[in-house]
């Protein structure tokens, strides 16, 4: 598989266009996973998956053949899916400032119209779960996605969030702490 | 083991390794916790609870796709890209590091051949020094005069001195015999060589090289006169040593040893430092 991807991007470089419909077609659904997950909407990560296969096009010149083309290109489209989550929070989010942490981006989804009890009196408890996990700064929610649904190590999501390790591990933690926190009402219920 | 902490457990829950080197006790895989857990309610019960809400977060998946979603991905965006000129051949792109790598060992690399070459030449003359001399006429022409081969060193000390004795004899030559203020500069002059002389004909064995040995013999003779005549050098003792000097030639063998010892330095200086004249 890897092997393949380097032959059609070599193939791409020198001047065979068509060569990159493999890379687009083998790589388009964990994209547009990972796309979903982050942005919660499934339109947004259609349009994400092409922003990322079109930007690793024009890129493609830059990537380095020692590495796995699928991580490459995955990187991108979570950037991307990133930014369309921040492009969105400009018009449909409010700051809480009591949580205000200035080491991160703490804008949350205004969620009042649903309070827990609500939902979990119409027994929604995924949905409310979704919420919990919407209630979270991006960068946790992005880290506790690719940590806890797409099994990516510490590491890993250091490299795609651009932070060092101990920092995507500390969001984890965090958005763990919280989840459990905002699920604890529910469990009692349960 | 103290209780394990909240981000221990969650840790433990995602089995992350740890980032303590290996090593006994330290193999990454946490397993110093999980025995812990085995044996700790309250760290049981913590870890059970966490496993249960992080169990309990659903997965988000996208809504199922068509089978040939990739195709579809991939028709849309064709028309946007444009097709990448073929590329010429051009060297692997090398970070600076490796740049200075392949420089320095480009410049070892050199440098080896370089030192190698200097190495197989000496050593092929030195197992052949017949061809060596007769490749090198300058040397060729010492040999024939019966000069074996000598330290450099020597031959520049003996060129030196034949130099000095040379001017010596000149002066000598054309001494003021009725100046009475020339005869003590040349006996200082002539004691000084006296030594230097003596020196030099130990080094050159008559068999070697005769004609020197004649020549360095004669002016043993005449500085031995000049340095120890009894009072002072006057006018007729000056006499004496020109006449001394004149009839045995000597200036003019002093001339010629002292150009042959110039072509040897010459040559020898040609040629790669270590070698023999």
């Amino acid at each position: 598989m890897g092997r393949n991807d380097h032959d059609a991007i070599r193939a791409v470089l020198s001047g065979d266009k068509d060569a990159y419909g493999a890379l687009v077609t083998r790589h388009s659904q964990t994209l547009l996973r990972v796309a979903y997950r982050i942005t919660g909407n499934e339109a947004d990560a259609e349009d994400v998956v092409q922003e990322a296969f079109l930007s690793g096009y024009r890129r493609l010149e830059t990537f380095e053949s020692k590495s796995s083309f699928g991580t490459w290109i995955y990187r991108i489209a979570v950037n991307c899916a990133l930014d369309k989550v921040h492009g969105r929070k400009k018009y449909d989010e409010v700051r809480i400032a009591g949580h205000y942490d200035p080491g991160e981006e703490e804008i949350q989804i205004a969620d009042g119209a649903a309070g827990p009890e609500r939902i979990a009196l119409s027994g929604e408890i995924g949905a409310l779960e979704l919420l919990a996990l919407r209630s979270l700064t991006v960068t946790e929610r992005t880290a506790f996605i690719l940590r806890h649904m797409e099994g990516c190590t510490s590491a890993e999501i250091a490299t795609v969030l651009g932070i060092d390790s101990n920092g995507a591990k500390q969001a984890v933690y965090r958005a763990v702490h919280k989840l459990r926190r905002r699920l604890a009402p529910l469990r009692v219920g349960v | 083991m103290k209780h394990l902490t909240d981000e221990e457990l969650v840790d433990l829950y995602y089995g992350e390794r740890t980032e303590e080197p290996g090593g006994p006790g330290h193999s990454g895989d946490r397993s110093d916790e999980r025995q812990h857990i085995a044996s700790c309610v309250d760290c049981r019960d913590a870890f059970a609870a966490l496993k249960r809400d992080l169990d309990a977060v659903p997965e988000i998946e996208p809504p199922a796709q068509a089978a040939d979603y990739g195709q579809v991905v991939w028709q849309s965006i064709a028309p946007q890209l444009t097709r990448y000129e073929p590329r010429r051949f051009e060297w692997p792109r090398l970070s600076a590091g490796m740049r200075l790598g392949v420089g320095l060992g480009f410049a070892a690399a050199c440098a080896l051949l370089v030192a190698g070459g200097f190495f197989a030449g000496s050593l092929w003359e030195s197992k052949h020094p017949q061809q060596v001399a007769a490749r090198n006429p300058s040397t060729a022409a010492g040999s024939n005069t019966g000069a074996q081969a000598q330290p450099r060193v020597v031959v520049v000390v003996l060129s030196d001195h034949l130099d000095r004795s040379e001017r010596f004899l000149v002066e000598l030559k054309h001494a003021d015999l009725d100046n009475s203020g020339t005869g003590t500069p040349l006996r200082d002059e002539a004691r000084s060589l006296l030594a230097a002389n003596r020196l030099c004909r130990k080094n050159v064995a008559p068999d070697d090289d005769p004609a020197l040995s004649t020549a360095l013999d004669h002016l043993d003779r005449l500085l031995a006169e000049a340095a120890n005549s009894p009072g002072r050098l006057n006018g007729a003792a000056l006499a004496r040593l020109q006449e001394e000097m004149n009839g045995d030639g000597l200036l003019f063998e002093v001339r010629v040893l002292r150009s042959r010892s110039t072509d040897q330095i010459s040559a020898g200086s040609d040629r790669p430092q270590g070698g023999t004249i």
